[in-house]
């Protein structure tokens, strides 16, 4: 008996061997070069857990390229980044979709990776109320970001090291408001927005009226009509005041498109969603450069656009005193067979600051929702406009996924590249490793 | 009055020879396990008994058609009993073999024709996993079933959890489950595989491909049937395991026939029991809020469940055959320990079940008509509840949340759903003559669902909750099969049609719509499918078979209706379908059991859930799938106590038809999180007189190999490269990837001479390898257990 269980166990071992796999296919990467183009694509279409590819490019990437190689990183979380300086960082990490900030590497030979991720201090919280990871960058050791496990703080870490370095307890702040509010049934700062202007933190104050009865908790359930953005002073991380954005809800959203923009004279624009997921009072106001006050001279309502209200803001871009937006085209629509999320129905719009008039942006089609993607993104001092398109049963032939060069002179774009293998485009920049 | 514990072999062969006069005869030998023949053997075949000649040979007469239980038994060897079946216009010839050993070689040594044997062998091809054959061992039926070819069983988690079989590719929905033939979902989750010890079972019947028209299921390919034994007399069989993490799983059985045999009483019960604390790789948040990997035992994971089913009867009266009533009563409490991945600990959500289901089942012979009739209604009520206001860390520490809504989870509830469900399942089979029978099945199932959750949705600008309105779903699945045997029998031909249909009422939930909620909705559709199966005797030791169908799966009433929680209703699913083509070759002599299969399968529209508008998903008819595979499983006995056995399970399923646009690059991708390859292999032996005169000891070695896969589309070129894909790693760097995985079993049983008790001793996981199946969720690491088995029959003949 013990002869056959030991041969037994060798052809077990030897099976055991030959069914290991052998780690041969290292990457082999061809590309060098210290600044590097990358693009991330979505891919995922059931599990909202957003998997996909970034890849990096050492050549701006033109005609139809694959975003799926030997150097890319595969992961979850690919729906949109944010940038600072040459560095990237998204909200959720790429092994598991966890809330936080996680920053991706690049090489010199281009393999793209996932690096360091701060977590929520609490994932149970940060998974019952989203926004974990929130964040902003004041400059390359100085960072703010809010975790659901500490919703009347904002945290702050040093997006180098990343690691969390502190907090600021803006609790007085919160209590200005509905302290007494029985109907308010959740309280968070910087939530949603987190903003730096003039060495001021602006941050959002949530004040939601949901119960888990009703749906999602801090979003599109204002208990006031007014949004209030608490104001901190960052010369010594003190709360100063709060200003409000009057009549609308639901300021940004959460995930990697903060919906707001500098313009090149520092005029901060913000996006207020409305008052649903499918919009009304939706609309941009501005904080001059030199203000830290809501500019109650101009604003920028849906309505504006179309009177009907039936719609509403999913970003701002702000350049030269042009604000490039996407609006739909459509009655938006929800659920399983709305068109907010898979319908081809977002145009690109330009608006003059000063003189406001909704300017359709020629040569580019209506593509789907960019979410948690930036729409529209600045490379080599040029204006990229993402493209994505689903097929629809529309009756189209063709199905555009990829970005398009802005011509702000004739207010038109043309087809930059496109991205056939790896999923909807989520974003496109240029960084320099070498800095 | 004798009891006796047995073990024997028997070898059983229906004569292709017709008698030509009479047709109501069984007739055969009896040897021992050297081929030596023995008389005086009782041999007991349904009502009719006789004892073997001195060169074992035996006769009996007047057999009608139909399910006999044949009973053998003499002084010295082990009683043995196992279902044959007598087909109209047939003789059957039996050729039995005992052993004076301990029934654990049974196995090694069936390569006949009993009821188990003669399902392997039907031209629908099944995988049977014999548990019968193991029941001595501290195996789950999980386990047993992963060491069949084209089978993957994958649980969430430790004993108890949730699991999903996936056959062929098809997975989920796809599958579908049986007790005995009946849809399994009368038993509201209280019986099944993940929780019925295997003792409880004869066999599993796992059907790759067509699935048999008398299952009467709107599988697409893939069809579990768990069938329990046939009793006979009086009999008790009971168990205990303990094994770490402090799991206890206690079964018990007992039958009772008296000599009348006119009426018959039988319990079937079992207690599972586990802490499931097994140690698993988690994160802690460090003072920077950076993770760090730690590895804790978990702390929420404990599993109660308990299920008893009483039954009893009447049988072989002039209006029945048998009419049985049962009730069964269960009840699962199960604590929760982490949401679909592990990236949250939860300390206090747990979930209910339970419910009581009477059912009645009526069997009887008319000449060439076969009825059986089964009725159950089931009340089942389900609760979940999340209500603590706070979370804990994976230490188990506690933190109590300041504002907020209650609930640990993201959706707080203490639900309170009650499921009335009523099954009905008609079976007609008429025996036109000896080669043709036609086959009539029907099942309708109707479940409403009706409940409350002071936590739950609400419908839009209204403090109604959601469930307090009743939402209801019928479905009705008829089929009709005619079976037809030519050129000599050699050739069994299977033509099959199919209607599905189903109805649903109930309100749209979803909170974007707009809602009347006086306005009920209803949809219903109808649907048909065909299928067809052949099988050709080659020789006496082999066969080839081959299968196709059309069929549909309908949606179910939770992708219908949703779940009151963020799955969203979609009261406008169309069904699957699918076609799917099954090959086979099966080869068995001597020594030798060899088969090798291949499939293609194509199916179009699967309902997946799709993300819609957070936190909101809904099911969706979106993918289609095209796939063929091949698998092969041999097993071969070495010496009389040495048996081997290997199968490998190598599938191809691709997505295909996903239309142009920003998804197209992944037609020809394989289908997510699904292995494509899987492989196993295992020593049996088995050997007596180990410690004293007349004892046994049966050893085992088991192992199961699965090849990475991966959680994400990546393009096909960007696949490993290696033969079938076998070797290698992808081209592209991939984050979410389950890895390679080895699991090794080793295990012995022990049995006393002439008593009727066995040990079992198993350790799972020996090399303790981390083991994952659902999205990375760890399974337990290496575990002892213990089983102690009881078993008494009494033949009442």
């Amino acid at each position: 008996m013990k002869k056959y269980i030991n041969l037994s166990l060798l052809a077990l071992v030897a099976g055991s061997l030959t069914f290991s796999s052998c780690k041969s296919d290292d990457p082999d990467p061809e590309q060098e070069g210290s600044e590097k183009y990358v693009i991330m694509t979505l891919s995922d279409r059931t599990t909202g857990q957003k998997a996909g590819y970034t890849s990096a490019f050492d050549e701006f990437p033109t005609g139809t390229i694959s975003n799926v190689g030997a150097t890319s990183l595969e992961g979850e979380g690919m729906g949109g980044w944010r940038t600072h300086g040459n560095n990237i960082y998204k909200m959720f990490r790429t092994a598991d979709y966890a809330t936080g900030i996680e920053k991706l590497n690049i090489s010199a030979n281009g393999i793209v990776t996932a690096g360091a991720f701060i977590a929520s201090k609490n994932q149970a919280e940060a998974a019952k109320y989203f926004g974990t990871g929130n964040f902003v960058i004041k400059d390359d050791n100085l960072g703010y970001y809010w975790d659901a496990a500490e919703p009347m703080k904002i945290q702050k870490f040093n997006p180098s090291t990343m690691q969390n370095t502190g907090s600021l307890d803006l609790t007085a702040a919160v209590n200005e408001h509905g302290e007494s509010e029985t109907g308010i049934n959740f309280r968070a700062v910087g939530q949603k927005f987190l903003a730096i202007k003039g060495n001021k933190l602006y941050a959002n104050i949530t004040y939601a009226k949901n119960t888990s009865t009703q749906g999602q908790v801090g979003f599109f359930d204002d208990f006031f009509p007014n949004v209030y953005i608490a104001v901190i002073d960052l010369n010594n991380e003190s709360y100063e005041n709060i200003i409000e954005i009057e009549d609308t809800g639901s300021i940004a959203y959460i995930n990697e498109n903060h919906m707001y923009d500098f313009d090149t004279n520092g005029d901060l624009y913000i996006v207020t969603q409305g008052r649903s997921a499918i919009g009304g009072k939706s609309k941009i106001v501005r904080i001059k450069a030199n203000e830290s006050d809501i500019d109650q001279a101009w604003e920028l309502k849906f309505s504006d656009f179309r009177a009907a209200d039936n719609g509403k803001f999913v970003g701002v871009f702000a350049n030269n005193g042009k604000l490039i937006v996407t609006l739909n085209t459509e009655t938006l629509t929800g659920g399983g067979t709305g068109n907010i999320n898979r319908g081809n129905i977002w145009k690109f719009y330009s608006v003059d600051v000063a003189n406001p008039e909704f300017k359709e942006i020629t040569g580019i089609p209506a593509g789907t929702n960019p979410g948690a993607a930036m729409a529209a993104t600045e490379v080599d001092g040029k204006i990229y406009l993402r493209c994505a398109q689903l097929n629809t049963n529309d009756g189209e032939d063709e199905y555009k996924n990829g970005y398009y060069e802005y011509n702000p002179s004739s207010n038109s774009a043309s087809l930059a590249f496109e991205v056939n293998v790896g999923g909807a485009v989520s974003g496109f920049t240029k960084v320099n490793i070498g800095n | 009055m004798r009891y006796k514990i047995c073990i024997l072999s028997v070898l059983l062969l229906i004569s292709r020879l017709v008698l030509a006069q009479t047709t109501d005869f069984a007739t055969g030998y009896v040897y021992n396990e050297d081929g030596i023949p023995l008389g005086d053997v009782t041999v007991q075949l349904g009502n009719n008994g006789t004892t073997t000649l001195s060169n074992g040979h035996f006769s009996l007469e007047s057999i009608p058609a139909g399910k006999h239980l044949l009973t053998v038994s003499v002084v010295g060897y082990s009683t043995f009993q196992d279902t044959v079946v007598k087909l109209v216009q047939e003789n059957l010839a039996l050729q039995i073999r005992l052993s004076k050993d301990d029934k654990v070689l049974q196995e090694v040594m069936v390569v006949g024709k009993s009821e188990t044997q003669q399902v392997r062998e039907q031209a629908i091809r099944a995988i049977v996993v014999d548990t019968r054959a193991v029941a001595e061992q501290p195996v789950t039926l999980s386990e047993l079933m992963n060491r069949s070819p084209g089978i993957r069983i994958r649980q969430s988690g430790g004993l108890g959890n949730a699991v999903d079989v996936s056959i062929n590719g098809f997975q989920g929905n796809s599958v579908q489950y049986f007790r005995d033939g009946i849809p399994l979902e009368y038993l509201g989750g209280g019986y099944g595989i993940n929780n019925v010890p295997v003792n409880q079972l004869e066999r599993v019947e796992v059907y790759k491909g067509v699935v048999p028209m008398s299952l009467g299921g709107d599988a697409l390919g893939g069809a579990v049937n768990l069938v329990r034994p046939k009793h006979k007399g009086s009999s008790i069989l009971t168990s205990y395991e303990i094994a770490s993490f402090n799991t206890h799983i206690i079964n018990l059985s007992a039958y009772q026939s008296p000599s009348s045999k006119k009426y018959f009483v039988g319990l079937d019960a079992f207690l599972n029991y586990s802490d499931n604390d097994y140690k698993a790789d988690v994160e802690i948040v460090d003072a920077n809020s950076n993770p760090q990997t730690v590895t804790l035992p978990l702390f929420h994971n404990g599993y109660k469940h308990y299920f008893a089913e009483a039954y009893g009867g009447i049988r072989d009266v002039s209006w029945a055959d048998e009419l049985q009533f049962g009730l069964a009563a269960y009840n699962i409490d199960r604590e929760s320990q982490h949401p679909a991945r592990m990236t949250t600990p939860y300390g206090a959500l747990k979930v209910y079940n339970k419910g009581i289901i009477p059912s009645l089942r009526y069997q009887k012979a008319f000449g060439n008509i076969n009825i059986d009739q089964f009725i159950s209604y089931s009340h089942i009520n389900r609760s979940r509840v999340d209500t603590i206001k706070g979370s804990f860390d994976w230490y188990g520490n506690f933190r109590e949340r300041i504002g907020g809504t209650p609930g640990e989870s993201p959706r707080p509830s203490h639900s309170d759903i009650n499921f009335s469900n009523i099954i009905n399942r008609t079976n007609l089979s008429y025996f036109i003559n000896k080669k043709h029978r036609i086959e009539a099945n029907l099942v309708y199932n109707y479940i409403s669902r009706l409940g409350e959750d002071p936590l739950g949705f609400r419908f839009e600008g209204t403090d109604i909750d959601v469930l307090t309105k009743e939402a209801t779903y019928s479905k009705t699945i008829g089929g009709l099969m005619w079976e037809s045997k030519w050129l000599n029998n050699k050739l069994t031909n299977q033509l099959m049609g199919k209607f599905f249909g189903f109805n649903t009422k109930g309100i749209n939930a979803f909170m974007a719509n707009d809602v009347d909620l006086d306005k009920y909705k209803t949809y219903s559709n109808n649907n048909w499918g065909i299928g067809h199966a052949l099988k050709y005797q080659l020789s006496d030791h082999d066969f080839i078979r081959a299968s196709w169908e059309l069929t549909n799966r309908l949606p179910r009433e939770n992708e219908l209706f949703g779940d009151n929680d963020t799955r969203a209703p979609n009261f406008e699913l169309e069904p699957e379908r699918s076609f799917n083509v099954n090959i086979g070759y099966r080869f068995q002599k001597h020594k030798l059991t060899a088969e090798v299969s291949g499939f293609y399968r194509k199916t179009d529209g699967m309902i997946l859930l799709v993300p819609i508008q957070p936190p909101f998903a809904q099911y969706r008819n979106l993918d289609s799938i095209r796939g063929y595979g091949f698998d092969v499983d041999l097993s071969y006995l070495l010496t009389k106590n040495l048996q081997v056995t290997a199968n490998a399970t190598w599938q191809d399923n691709r997505m295909v038809d996903i239309p142009d646009g920003v998804n197209a690059w992944m037609n020809g991708t394989r289908v997510r999180n699904t292995p494509y390859f899987f492989a196993n292999a295992g020593i049996t032996g088995s050997f007596g007189e180990l410690l004293t005169h007349g004892d046994r000891i049966k050893t085992y070695l088991h192992w199961n190999f699965i090849r990475e896969f991966y959680l994400n589309h990546i393009p096909r070129e960007n696949e490993p490269k290696g033969f079938l894909g076998l070797f290698g790693q992808a081209s592209v760097p991939v984050t979410n990837i389950v890895p390679n995985q080895h699991l090794i079993t080793a295990g012995f049983n022990y049995f006393l001479p002439k008593q009727p008790i066995s040990f079992g001793i198993e350790v799972k996981n020996l090399a303790n390898a981390k083991l994952y199946d659902y999205y990375k969720i760890q399974r337990p690491g290496r575990s002892f257990h213990f089983k102690i088995n009881y078993q008494l029959t009494k033949n009442s003949i």
